[in-house]
């Protein structure tokens, strides 16, 4: 157990390492989304006077857009010089490769949806109370891990079959409804003080079902 | 003689490496089609055969990066399993493909491959490989810097981490320019004890290498050969004949 956690670990840190080095994931993927909250603003801004309802869809889209830019770009890192490979001849198990891969995909996109949050309440006036965006906060989170579960296995799978990296979104965004889905209702809800019920459990529901599953399919998607 | 020749160490103990039964399809495709073999302790199996005929799948088994679609492969005694990831502990590979991270120091990609293979002192023995493969000096730069050379001798390093009793080497002496051959060579001479199965489309080179080999052409074997006991000219004759290729005219014939 300790050499399995201790292998997460390893990936995990070695992708912060890298990451903390050479900016290229947050960094990209932040002006990405930044780009979308300022779209966002310059199109609708005049014309929709709920700003409520622009941060929140700003907030979203930007987090699909991004995550989706940021799952490639950590998984790139594995195709190049065959590092993948590299992963895989090592004697641990490989739901460990595929955990620590989640857990560092999952921190770049939920660190940029923090950054489109502070995004939206500049340019977009959204300002939900403290207590409702430590709320939004947690909801990012789970969804984070969740699209990040999703993302890990796609992308594996667009790399290791030699799809056009195009192909990503196509696979990736019908299997991520779910997540966005109960994201944007439960922002809604939680501004509003409606009940989270139904939402929250298909939220973490899903994101839990999605995760095992990627833990459990990962020796495959892996395999040639 | 090689300890791979010694029979009565043979018996003793399991082959380093036996491969039976294997074939490895992709959808109708055949990549490797009902191969059988052992590969005795210490002894080094050079696959020799043209583009496309199966070596490199067959190496990506031996190191249980691509799963047999029927038969056994098993090293040192122990059936690799995709499920006991131990079995991997025994194998050292060097494909193409460096395995490394670009922006990483040579050092920290040794010291993160060392983690995830549970090497004790991991500090201590990523210096001690580096020196092997005589980047002590480069520890501190980026693969991204070096040399394809220098990329290769770091792969190799990566390999040997773990000190395994198998190497695998894909492709060992392609790209590379003499100098860095000769010292590839020069590390690969320090490796008397170890197993190593190499492929290689240098038939002189890996004539001088190898104790044994087998001439792969479309997924099956089609000569095995003690190179200890044919001669260089020999093999090249068997091996142009195995893969139906006709023997070059001489320059006296042309004449």
């Amino acid at each position: 157990m300790s050499s399995f956690l201790g292998a997460i670990y390893r990936v995990l840190k070695k992708d912060l390492q890298i990451e903390r080095r050479t900016k290229q994931v947050t960094t990209t993927v932040a002006v990405f989304a930044l780009l979308v909250v300022l779209t966002f603003a310059f199109s609708f801004v005049q014309t929709l006077q709920s700003a409520a309802l622009l941060g929140r869809g700003a907030l979203w889209v930007a987090f699909v857009f991004s995550g989706t830019f940021g799952v490639t770009k950590t998984i790139e890192l594995e195709d190049r010089n065959g590092a993948l490979d590299g992963l895989l001849i090592a004697p641990i198990d490989r739901s460990a490769i595929y955990l620590g891969k989640v857990l560092s995909t999952t921190v770049f996109i939920f660190a940029v949806s923090l950054l489109t949050l502070g995004a939206t309440s500049v340019f977009l006036g959204y300002s939900p109370s403290m207590s409702t965006a430590a709320a939004i906060v947690g909801v990012l989170l789970v969804s984070a891990v969740g699209f990040s579960a999703i993302g890990v296995v796609v992308s594996i799978l667009t790399f290791r079959s030699g799809l056009d990296e195009l192909a990503l979104p196509v696979l990736l965004v019908p299997l991520v409804v779910p997540l966005l889905l109960a994201g944007v209702e439960l922002t809604t809800a939680l501004e509003s003080g409606a009940p989270l019920g139904g939402w929250l459990r298909l939220l973490t529901l899903y994101a839990g079902i999605v995760l095992l599953a990627g833990v459990a399919t990962f020796e495959y998607v892996v395999e040639e | 003689m090689r300890s791979g020749d010694d029979p009565v160490k043979a018996d003793a103990v399991p082959p380093a490496i036996e491969v039976a039964d294997v074939t490895k399809s992709y959808g109708h495709f055949t990549a490797v089609e009902r191969l059988s073999f052992t590969v005795e302790r210490g002894s080094t199996l050079g696959l020799f055969g043209p583009n496309g005929a199966g070596k490199t799948t067959l190496l990506r088994m031996l190191a249980g990066l691509t799963r047999p679609t029927e038969g056994t492969i098993s090293v040192d005694g122990v059936a690799l399993a995709p499920d006991d990831y131990t079995t991997y502990r025994t194998v050292g590979v060097v494909t193409h493909e460096t395995m490394v991270y670009d922006e990483l120091t040579a050092r920290e990609n040794l010291r993160f491959h060392a983690g995830l293979h549970g090497v004790d002192d991991p500090a201590a023995r990523c210096e001690s490989v580096l020196e092997t493969v005589g980047l002590s000096h480069r520890g501190s730069d980026r693969p991204g810097e070096f040399s394809h050379g220098l990329r290769k001798r770091l792969s190799l390093a990566r390999a040997l981490l773990h000190d395994p009793e198998v190497l695998l080497l894909d492709e060992p002496y392609t790209g590379l320019d003499q100098r860095s051959v000769a010292d590839l060579e020069t590390v690969l001479d320090g490796f008397d004890d170890r197993t190593v199965v190499l492929t290689t489309h240098d038939l002189e080179r890996g004539v001088e290498r190898c104790s044994r080999a087998l001439v792969v052409d479309r997924g099956r074997i089609e000569a095995d050969v003690d190179l200890d006991e044919s001669g260089a000219a020999s093999f090249e004759s068997t091996y142009r004949r195995a893969i139906g290729v006709a023997e070059p005219e001489t320059s006296e014939a042309v004449r």
